[in-house]
């Protein structure tokens, strides 16, 4: 070793020392204060204060024990163990109600992160109590004084959600009536045949299972159908003749299909005085 | 004569290359408007298959229930003649181009009648007079 080590190694040794002194008369001190009660602790320490002073503690023991097992001693029987499993457990009680406190903790920071709060923020400390009460209270206050103040008109009970018909215009509902028709109209037998002719995918043959009319229009089915093939009209009885009409009759009301179709034709509905 | 408002569409269409003629369902849209004569249809047909009216016959109209569409049949010969060889007779009455004889239903049942007291091969001169 070189003498400027040796000196160096002096120099340390002797500031160690004076450290030490200075630490121990702190600690004095400090032991002094606290057996003479001149820290004020009736009410306790807050929470946080708590939680990081055991957090402190935590480490320390946690050193301790770190420091005996790389020097080889054992750690059974020692007092560190029961201190830091107490520790421990506090702080897992401390958590829920951490928890708890997370959202006005969380808040506090970020006010003191941004500096200030704006006194329209939604976010504010207090939940507003009055938004909370039932407007409807007042009127059930009033009701048991005036009872003769019952109205004669006749309110239908409320079930379902209906439809707002109030700010409609007339043009409006004449519109609304020209495209439902337009709508009926477009779906016609004829139009429907027009489309299938004009398309280009393959034709649907659409199984429909009403069982009322299922055998009638089968029958009614095969009939076109054969007579489609063969270039022929067969000869209706007087029992087709009436069940066609009867059954053509429920189909298509009294309009004639012309009234279908002439909706494709108007454009727009234009209010004349005449 | 229609307004335009009368629309026809063919069905169907085929070849019959045995009968030299082509065959087609054919589908009359007339909302608002009577059933239309055969003969329009055929006039209709003829502009659009680019032939005479004559050598079209069109048959079996069938008017939907509700008035608007009818639906029958069409057929576009090659030539007069194989329209003369091939259609049944009383179509072709239709057109004026045969004249069938019709005795009347009355005598035709006198006739028989008379027949019914005979037999044999003089029922055949029996039909001949008329008492």
């Amino acid at each position: 070793m070189s003498t400027e080590e040796i000196t160096e190694a002096v120099n340390l040794l002797s500031a160690v020392e004076s450290q030490t002194q200075d630490v121990t008369k702190l600690v004095d001190h400090l032991l002094k204060k606290a057996t003479e009660n001149e820290y004020n602790t009736s009410k306790g320490i807050s929470f946080l204060e708590l939680k990081y002073q055991l957090l402190l503690s935590y480490l320390m023991n946690l050193t301790y024990i770190s420091l005996q097992k790389s020097q080889g001693s054992s750690i059974q029987d020692d007092p560190t163990i029961d201190r830091l499993i107490e520790i421990r457990t506090v702080l897992e009680k401390m958590r829920p109600i951490d928890k708890k406190l997370k959202y006005q903790v969380d808040k506090v920071v970020r006010t003191a992160a941004s500096g200030g709060t704006d006194s329209s923020d939604p976010l504010r400390y207090r939940a507003n109590p009055e938004n909370l009460i039932s407007k409807l209270d007042d009127e059930s206050e009033s009701e048991s004084e005036g009872e003769e103040k019952k109205s004669k008109i006749y309110h239908p009970p409320k079930l379902t959600a209906m439809h707002y018909e109030g700010d409609e215009t007339e043009m409006d509902k004449d519109q609304k009536v020209l495209e439902r028709a337009k709508k009926r109209a477009l779906s016609t037998s004829m139009l429907r045949e027009l489309r299938e002719e004009f398309s280009e995918g393959p034709t649907e043959i659409r199984e429909t299972t009403s069982t009322q009319r299922s055998r009638a229009e089968r029958k009614l089915r095969e009939r076109t159908h054969y007579e489609e093939e063969n270039f022929m009209r067969f000869s209706v009885s007087k029992k087709d003749k009436g069940k066609k009409g009867k059954k053509a009759k429920q189909i298509i009301s009294k309009k004639f299909v012309y009234d279908y179709m002439k909706p494709i034709f108007v454009s727009n509905v234009a209010k004349s005085p005449d | 004569m229609s307004e335009g408002a009368a629309t026809i569409r063919t069905r169907k269409f085929m070849t019959n290359r045995l009968l030299c003629r082509k065959q087609m369902i054919v589908d009359v849209l007339h909302p608002g408007k009577a059933t239309i004569p055969k003969t329009e249809v055929r006039e209709k047909l003829a502009k659009m298959y680019k032939t005479t009216p004559d050598v079209i016959f069109c048959f079996g109209f069938r008017t939907k229930f509700g008035g608007g569409k009818t639906s029958g049949f069409g057929l576009i010969y090659d030539s007069l003649d194989f329209a003369k060889k091939f259609e049944p007779k009383y179509r072709l009455q239709r057109h004026g181009l045969v004249e069938i004889k019709k005795t009347g239903r009355k005598q035709r049942k006198e006739r028989k009648n008379r027949q019914k007291k005979v037999r044999g091969t003089k029922k055949a001169k029996v039909g001949a007079g008329k008492k």
